[in-house]
């Protein structure tokens, strides 16, 4: 059955955003489809309501109104903890408050794509990563500041994104590149960046479509060798390294042999030869389908068929006309009525089929129901990261800033265990029973009032309520029976007369916990 | 909740997991078990009261610098690769016995415990395990650990392959267990849901504690939202069958792992490091075995192997990050087994380990070593038959892969598994590999 179109546009908020309010359906449906395409794709129009990253607290000797980024090392340990909270907080907040949607879901998407984690670095090179991929931070001079339209995060050619992400200072660090230095005529002296780059970054082990492999264990080794002397600038004292370096006298410069193409020189070329790579008799790009298939999966479904991934690489090849490699003209033809990629992306195949990421989970509840507190709460800080209550984001599986390792959350199915639903149930009972608005919780009164479900202290009859708040959260009506199962548990007694703590309450635990409420 | 009940719900939806990209031969499988009297299988599974326990050493272990060549040719060729950096001297290796071709070995230094178990004859040492066409990927050479399958793709492990094979009328939730947040492919099933368990003190089903009165009534009706109705979507039913069976397991564990330490056993239990994580994931593993709720089969998993640099200390081989993990690695479990000896369990357990990948012959220039191929993995028990099994991988030029130096393997890993289905589990391999292995006699 085909969607309408308040269905496409809730769909279409969803995916290319977090969450679909009843007020965003509405302006979206007036105001038409291409016109919320191009409002999500061309976010720039927007202002930035980006927050800065908080000063480190004055404690431990560290004067007041210090940036974290200023700390000398043993400073950053002794606040190593406000630093990792800030972040988080900075982040989520972000994505719940933004103006920008699209912005922070590619942030999202290339954090989970090029995974890099703070397990293994300092937290500092996470958060330049992170403004890094938002397109904030540029490592060749190592300075913070908003986008320009030359920086090719989060949207730009991918080309650049890709020697972009070989100079980053987490990914030089994560994967050991800084250490990279020239050996001998057949592998540098660290593989481990070449090696991904590859694999995980822009071709994958295998062609998603025909799983031929896309390259050999000679070119992982020559790539090494012209990743060779990419390093990190390092600082004499002990500030912060945040810059890039080439160090010409720990590269090899060549001649090398990468994907059945001859170069040498600096290094650079070897991103002209991945974006360009073809497979005997393919007509797309590999890179292309790779990008094809992941972008695809991130905003459509788990397994796009071989027409959708073809047609996505057409538009990086440059086929359906304007710039190669463009990361926002693929977004486009994904979101944009008319071709058919899109015929996918507004399917019945992809409608409330995608399991939401518990950072979606999570950002889509509170841009839902509106708590405000994380902006200044410690408390629902730690609910929601699961660090008191042990059912937040840690305990659903996804701790941002911290991947499991380099291939990134492992998505779809794999968000569904029973660790990770008791998490979502148990975060889903702290969140929606956490009283006090100032505390970060629910403002369920004014919901309540709001809707004229409350008035003079009398609550609406529960077949109402239940109504409301599924509408609210799921954007579409549920079966009969789960609408019954709701309104026998409102009307069972529950030993209370306060209605509104103990059951209603009760009753956002409970849709949050529903499978519908896990799916987008 | 009434575990029939929920059972009979999920066969009675219709419901079965995702058949989109089944591959062939877990199709054949699947026939093969229609066809073949799964019944009797399951008999035996269920007959036997031992525990397999699964240890994931992920990231790639260095082989090379586990089981060290002590002497001889084998010694001279290991010190052409392994430069004084990570060169395990001769003096500090813990001797085992030679190996078939009579090389020479030892155990890194860390591995004390290990080597005492092995001295007891309850360590199996199955020297140069891998598989043809070794893939380098961490990501595809554990997907074909997991799954048994070197050459398609399936979406289901051997262990939930067996569970459904042996178990086809499973009703306990905590049939076998993953410890861990994630659950590993080596569970996946088309039937069977295994549960993974982050931390058994939280893995249990909420609600408002300032309204008790109200408990049952939500529990009510989550079930009630779960059990519903005619099948939706394959996800809505995979969600709705997790949810039920998480309510079930949080249950069943919350009630069974009271008895570890609560007299049942004689106290007090072993002292398990907190700051190994291995240990941690092993504590729990002990604690859902003292329960007695009919667990056939743990996964515990540790990483950090993947070594390209810091592998050892600068000029220190027996200091850095592998010594270290083998140190927990060689720790946990021997605490393990004293806890299971504490239980009276000790000769019903097995342990195996596992890594994705060895690690090149050479060093790189990192203090560190790139991905490989063939290496060691030992299975550990009462049990085993202790002694070396194969030789150790040939470390001549000539006799590496040429593209990447890693050595190439002997052992076929699905001859390990073939030996633990057949002779501890009691299940018949060919259905789960999908062919006969010839097995190894450490069992």
């Amino acid at each position: 059955m085909p969607l309408d179109t308040k269905d496409k546009v809730a769909h279409l908020l969803r995916r290319a955003g977090f969450a679909a309010r009843p007020e965003e359906i509405e302006q979206g449906v007036a105001k038409g489809l291409p016109a919320l395409v191009d409002d999500l794709v061309n976010f720039e129009k927007f202002p930035d309501n980006l927050g800065p990253l908080p000063n480190a607290p004055a404690q431990n000797g560290i004067p007041p109104n210090t940036s974290y980024l200023d700390l000398t090392t043993q400073q950053y340990f002794s606040v190593y903890g406000s630093l990792l909270n800030d972040m988080q907080r900075l982040w989520l907040n972000a994505m719940i408050t933004t103006t920008r949607p699209l912005q922070e879901k590619m942030v999202l998407f290339w954090h989970g794509l090029f995974a890099t984690s703070g397990a293994d670095l300092d937290l500092r090179h996470m958060y330049l990563q992170n403004e890094h991929f938002r397109g904030n931070f540029d490592p060749n001079t190592g300075r913070l500041g908003r986008l320009a339209a030359t920086h090719p995060f989060p949207v730009g050619n991918f080309r650049n994104i890709l020697e972009n992400l070989s100079k980053d200072i987490a990914m030089l660090f994560y994967l050991d590149n800084f250490l990279n230095v020239k050996l001998n005529a057949d592998v540098g002296s660290n593989e481990n960046y070449a090696r991904e780059l590859l694999e995980l970054f822009s071709l994958g082990v295998n062609d998603p479509i025909t799983g031929e492999p896309n390259y050999t264990e000679v070119d992982v080794r020559q790539a090494s060798r012209a990743l060779t002397g990419w390093t990190v600038l390092f600082e004499r004292d002990d500030r912060l390294i945040r810059q890039f370096f080439f160090n010409s006298s720990a590269h090899d410069f060549g001649p090398y042999r990468v994907l059945n193409r001859s170069f040498s020189g600096d290094g650079r070329q070897l991103f002209d030869i991945i974006v360009n790579h073809r497979n005997p008799g393919q007509q797309q790009s590999a890179c292309g389908r790779f990008l094809g298939y992941r972008l695809f999966k991130f905003f459509g479904y788990d397994d796009p068929e071989p027409e959708v991934i073809n047609d996505l690489a057409d538009t990086f090849d440059g086929v359906h006309g304007g710039d190669r490699y463009n990361i926002r003209a693929m977004l486009r033809r994904i979101f944009t009525p008319g071709n058919p990629t899109s015929e996918a992306f507004y399917s019945d195949k992809a409608f409330k089929a995608h399991i939401k990421s518990p950072t979606e989970y999570i950002v889509s509840t509170f841009r839902l129901l509106r708590p405000t507190g994380l902006a200044n709460s410690q408390l629902v800080t730690q609910v929601v990261l699961g660090l008191r209550t042990f059912s937040g984001m840690i305990q659903m599986g996804q701790y941002l800033f911290f991947p499991p390792n380099v291939a990134g959350w492992k998505e779809g199915l794999d968000w569904i265990n029973t660790s990770f639903n008791l998490a979502r149930c148990n975060f889903a009972n702290t969140m929606a029973t956490l009283v006090q608005p100032a505390q970060g919780g629910i403002d369920v009164h004014s919901l309540l009032q709001a809707n004229g479900l409350l008035t003079n202290g009398q609550l609406a009859p529960a077949e109402r309520v239940v109504d409301f708040f599924t509408t609210l959260l799921l954007q579409a009506p549920v079966s009969a029976q789960t609408r019954q199962t709701l309104i026998n548990y409102m009307n069972a007694p529950g030993g209370s007369t306060d209605m509104i703590n103990m059951k209603v309450r009760g009753l956002l635990h409970l849709i949050m916990t529903m499978p519908e409420f896990q799916l987008s | 909740m009434n575990k029939t009940t929920r059972r009979e719900f999920i066969k009675k939806s219709g419901f079965t997991m995702l058949t989109v990209g089944l591959s062939q031969q877990a199709f054949f499988r699947s026939m093969n078990m229609a066809a073949s009297g799964a019944l009797t299988q399951a008999a035996a599974l269920s007959a036997n009261d031992r525990i397999f326990v699964v240890v994931q050493l992920e990231g790639g272990n260095d082989g090379l610098n586990t089981v060290v060549p002590r002497g001889g040719s084998l010694r001279s060729l290991y010190e052409q690769y392994r430069k004084p950096t990570l060169r395990i001297p001769v003096a500090d290796l813990l001797p085992i016995n030679n190996d078939a071709a009579n090389n020479q070995l030892g155990f890194h230094p860390q591995w004390t415990h290990i080597k005492s178990l092995y001295d007891q004859r309850k360590v199996g040492v199955i020297q140069s395990v891998g598989y043809p066409n070794p893939n380098y990927s961490h990501f595809r050479s554990m997907d074909i650990w997991h799954t048994a399958n070197p050459v398609g793709y399936d979406t289901t492990g051997w262990l939930g392959d067996t569970l459904d094979l042996a178990e086809p009328s499973n009703t306990n939730p905590l049939i076998a267990a993953a410890i861990g947040g994630s659950l590993p492919l080596s569970f996946v099933a088309r039937e069977t849901t295994v549960p993974a368990i982050g931390n058994i003190a939280t893995y249990r089903f909420q609600t408002d504690t300032r309204y008790p009165a109200d408990a049952q009534n939500r529990i009510n009706a989550f079930i009630a939202l779960n059990q519903e109705g005619a099948p939706l979507r394959v996800l809505v039913e995979q969600i709705r069958r997790t949810n039920l069976d998480a309510f079930a397991s949080q249950e069943t564990l919350q009630a069974g792992r009271a008895r570890y330490d609560d007299g049942t056993y004689p106290q007090p239990p072993p002292t398990y490091n907190q700051a190994n994580p291995l240990a941690r994931a092993m504590q729990q593993a002990a604690q859902i075995i003292a329960g007695n709720l009919g667990t056939k089969i743990l996964h515990v998993m540790l990483g950090g192997f993947d070594t390209h640099e810091g592998q050892a200390t600068a000029n220190k081989p027996l200091e850095g990050f592998h010594a270290l993990l083998l140190g927990w690695v060689s720790e946990a479990i021997h605490t393990f087994l004293q806890d299971m000896k504490r239980m009276g369990k000790d000769d019903k357990v097995l342990l195996m380990t596992w890594s994705e990948f060895g690690r090149k012959a050479p060093e790189n220039g990192n203090y560190g070593t790139d991905h490989g191929a063939a290496a060691p993995l030992f299975v550990i028990g009462n049990s085993v038959k202790g002694g070396v099994f194969g030789e150790h991988p040939s470390l001549r030029k000539s006799d590496l892969y040429p593209d990447t130096d890693a050595m190439k393997h002997t052992i076929d890993f699905r001859q390990v598994y073939a030996t633990i289905l057949e002779k501890w589990l009691a299940v018949d391999s060919a259905e789960v590999l999908g062919r006969r292995f010839e097995l190894i006699p450490f069992l």
